[in-house]
């Protein structure tokens, strides 16, 4: 609840760090949400082809997965990259 | 009673919990004293000070010489007592030996004499990089804030921390790697004819400035690389501390309703099973195949 005081202060134009720190927790908020979304597409689309390719050619099962497992920390990480730019927002 | 009433039942009975809880407590959960987020925090053991550089010993210290030392310790350990007959440890080991070796060292370096020159770099990488990250989900007394009175000894209370979930350790093993596969990609071509294999293949026709345009690109593909690799590695540990810290009571106690806590306890327990089961393990195996990816890159033929 300590996150919407500021916000309700902000609407009664009481101080002025209140926006600045409204502002903050959305663009953290807005910012790791967004961002966990094109991952969890892109997480999705990974995984999808990995079955596909393997219904298709089971005998490549070990091979496909080394490359789904690369495949899945490299997107994964795309969501955290946007995390810790929010992070960064949010404390500086 | 069918399987779904009853499920429903639980699940209705979990909610009513809840909500009794936060009927009863409301905000008593609030707590000033405990700070959660000073998990992150790192509050120098013994201050060392020279010429204003701050090299003091702290919990992040402590972690590092305590993965290089497990890391060191086991190897020479297995190393000294091999048998004919493995036991359960040595097969264990045998197997993340053969990982680094055969999946991320020889499966993505063709060239057998860069294999085995890199070989040690990236199997040593590999194992410090996981010991580093479980030793992370260990409760260790580091928490120096708090201390917990045992038959009359002072000692630190049990706290989480890693390592790997502060940035500059991660940067400094980016940063060794990116000036090693530079370094071994001049090695093997010569300075300018390193930096003209950065620009890809089907563009010997174009003029001067195309050729330009694209080497700025690449290079500025080369510094992402900095950020990439080291960022992956912290923010997939930092955010999983950070969740494990906010399931665990961290979120009940930050905003102070008690009854939240009932709801994201059992979650604390997924996340770390996911985090001790797949990420602390992935990002290990992760970070050492972009380094043998990147190696055999620098020093391939063409692209």
């Amino acid at each position: 609840m300590d996150l919407l005081i500021p916000l309700a202060q902000a609407a009664q134009g009481v101080t002025d760090t209140g926006v600045t720190d409204a502002g903050k927790a959305i663009a953290l908020g807005v910012g790791a949400g967004l961002g966990s979304i094109g991952a969890g597409i892109g997480i999705g689309i990974i995984f999808g082809k990995e079955i596909e390719s393997v219904a298709r050619q089971p005998e490549m099962k070990d091979e496909l997965q080394q490359i789904r497992w690369l495949g899945f920390a490299l997107t994964e990480a795309v969501a955290f990259y946007t995390f810790i730019f929010g992070l960064i927002a949010f404390f500086l | 009673m069918s399987t779904k009433r009853k499920v429903l039942l639980g699940i209705g009975a979990y909610l009513g919990l809840i909500v009794v809880l936060f009927l009863i407590l409301g905000d008593e959960g609030k707590n000033e004293a405990f700070q959660p987020q000073n998990e992150f925090e790192l509050t120098p053991w013994i201050a060392i000070n020279i010429g204003g550089l701050d090299l003091s010993i702290n919990k992040a210290v402590f972690y590092l010489f305590l993965a290089s030392g497990l890391t060191i310790g086991t190897m020479v350990f297995i190393a000294r007592r091999m048998q004919q007959e493995p036991n359960r440890v040595q097969t264990a080991v045998e197997l993340a030996y053969d990982l680094t070796r055969n999946n991320i060292t020889q499966g993505n370096i063709t060239d057998q004499r860069l294999a085995k020159r890199w070989f040690p770099f990236l199997a040593g990488l590999f194992f410090f990089l996981w010991f580093s990250n479980m030793i992370g989900f260990l409760p260790l007394p580091i928490n120096t804030e708090h201390k917990v009175d045992v038959f009359g000894v002072e000692i630190p209370s049990l706290a989480f921390y890693a390592a790997t979930a502060n940035l500059s350790i991660p940067l400094v093993l980016t940063l060794i790697v990116w000036v090693s596969y530079h370094v071994e990609g001049i090695r093997a071509k010569g300075f300018f004819p390193y930096l003209a294999s950065w620009l890809p293949p089907g563009l010997e026709d174009m003029n001067i400035f195309g050729k330009a345009f694209f080497f700025v690109i690449e290079s500025i593909s080369h510094f992402a690389r900095l950020i990439s690799l080291s960022v992956r590695l912290f923010a997939n540990i930092l955010a999983g501390h950070l969740l494990l810290l906010f399931m665990g009571g961290g979120l009940a106690v930050l905003l102070g309703i008690a009854a939240l806590g009932i709801a994201t306890f059992p979650l604390a327990f997924v996340f770390f099973i996911l985090e001790v089961g797949l990420i602390a393990t992935l990002q290990a195996f992760i970070f050492s195949t972009l380094t043998a990816i990147y190696l055999s890159g620098a020093v391939a033929a063409e692209h």
